[in-house]
């Protein structure tokens, strides 16, 4: 009988989230339920609706989720338009070329949202790259640019884009050949191919992606706050005013709650509507598409220069930001968002380097990073076997509980985890820190090790057996060896999420345990140059360790389902 | 020798009386080699001047660490409430309305006379806090774009400047300098906040938002606005080593009161450590650095200003001239007040 060991290999997983996700949750519901007033109020109060009905009786809270739902639907709609291209690009790249393709996405993505944001700065900035390009072709420059919602949308683009591009090619790497050729064979070009068989067969990944961005760039308060300038308002800063500002924990977990609600309607909505488009998957026999004849025409001729258009502007837009972070590092500027190449130095590199005074935040990261890795690795190792080995009842629903912090807003977790650790102080911050960061990193690590449990070669593990070794020998000398890329890789993956995490963790840092990126963050608009010297170093960093991880097992397969 | 019963069951009594002491009273301990002192600052050019007066010559005398954490004073505030009692900063700098409602939160400590320089400070420098340094708040614009010289907080309101005007974000202390001087100058009090936002609206569209001095600078230079309210000091600074353009108003109506405060957090480890910090922040050395570097104001009386920074920083009966609020009103008001902000001017 082995019925028992999903449950117990699935469990140490279970409980980490039941106290670092679902306790955090259940808080913040219990804020959003207080009457509100006193920041040092207990947890425990007479139940209310007070918050809610503040929020349902005011149309500005209206009007800012409004605009807030906008910015998601364009964000979406953006990362969907230039996503494809980049998808189909990466989906028929050469095996051998994919690899060092794919760090185009997992580049920007494992670099963190400030310096991201940072840089689309430069790119939107009166005297930035766009304007300066403007200038030398004689066109007229566009000096409104930056803090408006336009530059929001294009930021939050940037940063959640590589999540669409990754559903996207998950589907769209499936795809046989033959059905290519099949579609050629009946006389369909490019264009109507990509129209007739890619676009439907990749819908469950726009599915997943449309659903992925649109919760993620309206919960989002960082990209937001730097590039609307304070004159564009979102419900992720309003929630952050009132935790952060107006010390308001009741009505910030409120609106963190309307959020949350609006965008899992939203992902309801999206799933309902795109299952429809696919009867298929039901079993149901789809409708024909004719498409006519000088649409076909149009396709055909236009379609191949706009993909390429689009391709090249979505690798732009992925990279063009973290290009300037890299060229504003060596930039004789008094301020890191000012924009325009003043002269060549050195300056900000001798002070992160001799300098010193990033050195404690460096290594608060480095602690954290390396401490929830290997937690998330030692909870999540026995979970992939639970998944890929040991299927028991439930098994679908605890999974779903497992990337739930992948679809829930972070700044949730993050408002409720600091209201647990002011009434719990006997809780170290460090250790507040990790449960968080562990919780945001295991829906990767589990998806990852899940991956590289599946394709173990389990005729070695029954020789081991056959051989007299025990489970444990046989899981340290042949399972674990067998295992360690997906361990490494994994790890690395986690050690990148966790290094550069912002959005949870500026709710949680003290003042003798702040993160480099949270440094980043609170002092974005008075920073030096330094921040992006200390940046370009990360990027530096994450393209090497990108490279020795492609050593090992192949980069398109780390967000692999 | 065994202690009786008797005798042990009275010092368990006296033991159990006086604990409470510890937690109302700070803790006196004498500094040890090592220990580490937070202290939550701005960046910038107020880091490197207490780097330099504060930090060297406090871990000369005890062989301490000094730690900073940069930043606006928002953070630093919400951080220093979540771990009232228990607080991972020594010493946190606020503005003025922000030290005085720590002060009665109690999550930071009354000014007293365990700093030496508090018997010199100024008087408004005595509230919520240690006052550090005095930088009024006024309008700050571009010359060239002026049809005449600024001279009253109604000149903003003029068509020349529509469009052009970064407002300071919600109620930082330029916010609050902005809001509560467009009260003054249209003949209204703290009490008439709905007629300010009003007035303010009519500014709309603003060119920008600023949350710093950097980042207004920054616009000015980048021309995306001309005109704003900002700190006279760093303006100062600023218009002479970068943009010569730039024109610091002294409007009719005064120019608004601003001050940072030194605060000592409640429960801290490092009482003593703090209390040196603050009093080397306040010595002559540091007062002038501060004045000589930024144009930041003494608030102490018994230092000399020196002639070539006469006039360029306040002093004496100058202190007097800049235009104090109704802060205990404001602080009242403050959340519902963000709210009308968020609601008309923001956006």
């Amino acid at each position: 009988m082995t019925g028992w060991k999903g449950p117990a290999l699935s469990a140490p997983v279970t409980l980490w989230l039941l106290l670092a996700f679902a306790a955090p949750l259940a808080v913040v519901i219990l804020l959003s339920l207080q009457a509100g007033g006193d920041p040092f109020a207990s947890l425990i109060q007479p139940l209310s609706l007070a918050q809610f009905a503040e929020i349902a009786g005011d149309g500005f809270y209206f009007q800012v989720l409004n605009e807030t739902i906008l910015i998601g639907l364009a964000t979406t709609a953006i990362s969907a338009v230039l996503g494809y291209p980049l998808a189909y690009w990466l989906a028929r790249m050469p095996v051998q070329w994919r690899a060092l393709a794919f760090a185009v996405i997992l580049i920007p993505l494992l670099t963190n949202v400030v310096v991201r944001s940072l840089g689309v700065m430069l790119l939107l900035s009166p005297d930035g790259l766009i304007n300066s390009a403007l200038r030398l072709v004689g066109l007229p420059t566009a000096n409104r640019m930056l803090f408006t919602h336009g530059a929001v949308v294009v930021g939050l683009a940037q940063v959640f884009m590589p999540f669409m591009v990754i559903a996207l090619y998950d589907t769209m790497q499936s795809t046989s050949p033959r059905i290519h050729e099949a579609a050629e064979s009946l006389g369909a070009g490019p264009a109507v191919r990509f129209l007739t068989v890619d676009l439907p067969l990749s819908l469950p990944g726009l599915r997943s992606g449309t659903v992925i961005v649109f919760l993620m760039s309206t919960t989002a308060y960082v990209s937001a706050t730097l590039l609307g300038g304070k004159k564009v308002m979102t419900i992720g800063m309003l929630v952050m005013q009132e935790a952060v500002a107006n010390l308001n924990a009741p009505l910030a977990s409120a609106l963190a709650i309307v959020v949350t609600i609006a965008g899992l309607i939203f992902a309801g909505l999206c799933t309902w509507g795109l299952n429809r488009a696919m009867p298929w998957r039901a079993g149901k026999p789809g409708e024909s598409l004719s498409l006519p004849g000088w649409f076909v025409a149009l396709a055909e001729a236009l379609g191949p220069t706009l993909a390429r258009l689009l391709l090249a502007a979505s690798i732009g837009l992925l990279l063009l930001p973290l290009c300037l972070v890299v060229v504003q590092s060596v930039n004789d500027v008094p301020l890191a968002t000012a924009a325009g190449f003043r002269g060549f130095t050195w300056k900000w590199y001798e002070q992160v380097l001799f300098g010193g005074s990033y050195t404690a935040s460096f290594l608060v990261s480095l602690q954290l990073a390396v401490v929830s890795v290997l937690v998330a690795l030692v909870l999540a190792t026995p979970a992939a076997f639970a998944l890929a080995r040991y299927p028991f009842a439930g098994r679908g629903a605890l999974l779903a509980f497992w990337l739930l912090p992948l679809s829930l807003p972070q700044i949730v977790i993050g408002v409720g985890m600091l209201k647990l650790l002011q009434i719990y102080v006997a809780i170290p911050a460090f250790l507040g820190l990790v449960g968080i960061h562990v919780v945001v990193i295991l829906p990767f690590v589990i998806a990852l090790l899940t991956t590289s449990v599946q394709a173990l070669d389990r005729a070695q593990e029954e020789a081991a057996d056959s051989l007299g070794a025990g489970p444990i020998r046989r899981f340290l000398l042949v399972t674990l060896p067998a295992l360690a890329p997906g361990l490494f890789a994994a790890g690395v993956i986690g050690f990148l999420m966790s290094f550069g995490e912002v959005t949870v963790t500026s709710f949680l840092t003290t003042a003798r345990m702040t993160t480099l990126p949270v440094r980043i963050y609170s002092e974005a608009t008075t920073l030096e140059p330094t921040a992006h010297a200390i940046s370009a170093l990360l990027i530096v960093a994450t393209v090497l360790t990108l490279w020795l991880v492609g050593r090992v097992v192949r980069l398109d397969k780390l967000y692999a389902r | 020798m065994t202690p009786s019963r008797r005798t042990f069951n009275k010092l368990v009594l006296g033991a159990g009386l006086t604990a409470p002491v510890h937690f109302i009273t700070p803790v006196r301990a004498q500094p040890k080699k090592g220990d580490e002192l937070v202290v939550g600052i701005w960046g910038g050019a107020q880091e490197r001047i207490v780097r330099e007066h504060v930090e060297k010559p406090l871990v000369e005398k005890y062989g301490c660490k000094v730690s900073y954490v940069l930043g606006n004073t928002l953070e630093r505030r919400a951080r220093a409430y979540a771990e009232r009692g228990r607080p991972s900063f020594d010493v946190i700098y606020l503005n003025i309305y922000e030290s005085r409602e720590a002060l009665q939160a109690k999550v930071t400590q009354a000014p007293s006379k365990a700093v030496p320089q508090y018997e010199h400070l100024y008087e408004p420098a005595k509230i919520g806090g240690y006052g550090v340094a005095f930088n009024p708040c006024t309008i700050v614009y571009d010359g060239r774009k002026a049809k005449k010289p600024v001279t009253s907080w109604k000149d903003i309101w003029n068509d020349e400047w529509k469009g052009r005007v970064s407002w300071p974000e919600g109620l930082g202390t330029e916010g609050i300098a902005a809001l509560m001087m467009t009260a003054r100058t249209f003949g209204g009090t703290e009490k008439d906040f709905d007629m300010v936002i009003q007035k303010v609206k009519q500014l709309k569209p603003f060119a920008a938002i600023h949350s710093s001095q950097v980042q207004l600078y920054d616009m000015f230079d980048q021309g995306i606005c001309d005109i704003g309210v900002e700190f006279a000091s760093f303006t100062r600074k600023y218009a002479e080593t970068k943009n010569p353009n730039i024109v610091i108003a002294d409007p009719v109506e005064g120019q608004a009161i601003s001050m940072n405060v030194g605060c000592i957090t409640e429960g801290t480890r490092n009482q003593v450590l703090a209390e040196e910090w603050i009093n080397l922040h306040l010595s002559e050395p540091c007062m002038l650095a501060f004045a000589r570097e930024i144009y930041y104001s003494p608030t102490v009386r018994n230092i000399t200003i020196p002639a070539d920074l006469k006039g360029k920083v306040l002093a004496g009966d100058d202190i007097a001239k800049m235009v104090d609020f109704d802060w205990a009103y404001i602080n009242a008001n403050r959340a519902a007040w963000q709210r009308k902000i968020d609601r008309e001017i923001a956006g």
